[in-house]
């Protein structure tokens, strides 16, 4: 059975922790059992839109200091953010170049660590190594997990309710090299949402940006606003009751950017959420009360009131 | 956009240049070469065929179009690529739609790193960097949060173990050995 690590990242533990208590309860022992340790070391991946747009060897250094302790244990590092993945399977794919390795090496020694990969096999007396694997939560749902024992678990279908998947540029694009879903026609979240008993409703301009990456959201917010603007538009327009997507940080653009320019809003939650409602948890431990739109509507239709 | 850009981008730079509206001292050879140092790819092979504007989510909303920048880095006009350096979201369409394979969104982020040299560095990288340096994220703790994980039965955050000082220490000698505390002008009040 594949062993992972938890990687929360900053968002989810300091923003919205019912995030945080949902994929703990879906891959725990409530939901699918998984063998999931959590590694107190991590820090942040660090951010792309932050480290990797000003400097890449700061953002390399963070990075590595990460996997390393990811190797250590022979885990699988389980992202549940899209910035999360994409920092650090991007610097999985750095550190393949070997003179970039050697130098990054250099300075981890400062603090007694080492980047070589982990043992995959041996060939007579060479060890043959492979890259610490950065995995997205959606990833493992589906591809390792399976659809099958997802709709098994289902034991609180949510048969009325709409949702709309917003999937994010980083789950699209993490890297040049490697994608977890097709770019341009992903269906993994939608199927997930399927499997829990949900409609996915489609809408115009599904795939666009929420606005908040690469620091536009902390630079120019009017500006990551009106494009989120534009996809609430889309999607209120389809009769979503909610927004669901597999990353922290175009939730958190979602749920702040709408109070702008409505008063009500469309609720959103992470795709581990909306599994942990269709496993049967009770609403109350998935922290939506942290959330800036209520997801009173939402938790209504659920009930069929 | 100005008429000088206008111009430029029709093609006519030398004329621009023959017409004194821009003057030759402006055009930086060396520009394209130090792109690439900060790891973007060769803009020289751009083929100018707008498919990254095109999908550029950024460009229905304002006056940023990523094909003019690609051809002001061409032609070493710097002065034209400073005010939008910080509006790219790195979604990475662009990439997606590049037939000349140059990801222009990477262009922009050694852009970026030009910028933070200079001296133009904006207040969030400061604002993030020092929470890195502090708690080992770059979001702050929020005590109305830490409320609501009590009420969870969540562990605490990370960054208010007693262990994580060890954490935060690598993370400074890291941050250290790279410079980047110098770089970015973190404040020195961060001794874990």
């Amino acid at each position: 059975m594949t062993k992972y690590a938890y990687f929360f990242g900053c968002i989810i533990p300091n923003r919205y922790p019912g995030i945080e208590y949902a994929v703990r309860w879906v891959c725990g022992k409530e939901g699918y059992g998984l063998d999931v340790k959590d590694i107190k070391e991590f820090s942040c991946c660090p951010v792309p839109g932050i480290f990797y747009s000003s400097d890449k060897n700061t953002w390399l250094l963070l990075a590595s200091r990460n996997l390393v302790l990811g190797q250590k244990e022979r885990r699988e590092i389980l992202t549940v953010c899209n910035g999360c993945l994409t920092s650090l399977l991007k610097a999985t794919e750095y550190l393949k170049d070997p003179k970039r390795l050697g130098k990054v090496n250099r300075t981890l020694a400062q603090i007694g660590k080492k980047y070589t990969g982990i043992p995959r096999k041996t060939e007579g007396r060479r060890r043959i190594m492979e890259p610490v694997k950065v995995r997205h939560y959606v990833d493992v749902m589906t591809d390792d997990i399976g659809l099958e024992d997802i709709q098994k678990h289902t034991t609180r279908p949510l048969n009325n309710i709409r949702a709309a998947t917003h999937y994010g540029c980083h789950y699209l694009r993490p890297t040049e090299n490697q994608t977890i879903d097709d770019p341009n026609d992903p269906v993994k979240i939608d199927k997930i949402i399927e499997a829990c008993g949900a409609t996915s409703v489609d809408y115009d301009d599904k795939l666009d940006c929420c606005g908040a990456g690469g620091g536009v959201r902390s630079h120019v917010v009017e500006l990551a606003n009106s494009l989120t603007e534009d996809k609430c538009r889309n999607i209120a327009a389809a009769g979503a009751d909610c927004i669901v997507t597999g990353c922290p940080f175009c939730l958190l653009q979602f749920d702040n950017a709408q109070k702008a320019f409505t008063k009500d809003g469309i609720p959103v939650m992470h795709v581990s959420q909306l599994q942990a409602l269709a496993m049967g948890i009770d609403p109350i431990s998935l922290g939506f009360d942290t959330h800036h739109v209520s997801a009173h509507s939402f938790l209504r239709k659920l009930r069929g009131v | 956009m100005g008429e000088v850009e206008k111009t430029f981008l029709s093609g006519l730079h030398e004329k621009l240049v023959e017409d004194k509206v821009i003057d030759e001292s402006q055009l930086e050879p060396g520009f394209a070469k130090e792109i690439v140092e900060y790891g973007g790819k060769d803009v020289m092979t751009c083929l100018q065929c707008g498919n990254c504007t095109g999908v550029c989510p950024i460009s229905l909303k304002i006056d940023y179009k990523i094909r003019s920048i690609i051809k002001f880095c061409q032609f070493g006009l710097k002065k034209f690529t400073l005010g939008t350096r910080w509006v790219c979201a790195t979604c990475y369409r662009c990439y997606e739609h590049c037939p000349a394979d140059i990801n222009p969104a990477e262009v922009m982020i050694a852009l970026r790193h030009m910028a933070i040299r200079e001296g133009v560095i904006p207040p969030f990288i400061k604002v993030a960097a020092t929470n890195l340096v502090k708690y080992g994220q770059s979001v702050k703790p929020d005590l109305e949060i830490e409320k609501i994980r009590k009420e969870l039965e969540l562990e605490d955050v990370p960054s208010r173990a007693m262990e994580y000082a060890k954490v935060i220490r690598e993370i400074n000698v890291l941050v250290h050995a790279a410079g980047y505390d110098k770089l970015i002008g973190i404040e020195k009040e961060v001794k874990a």
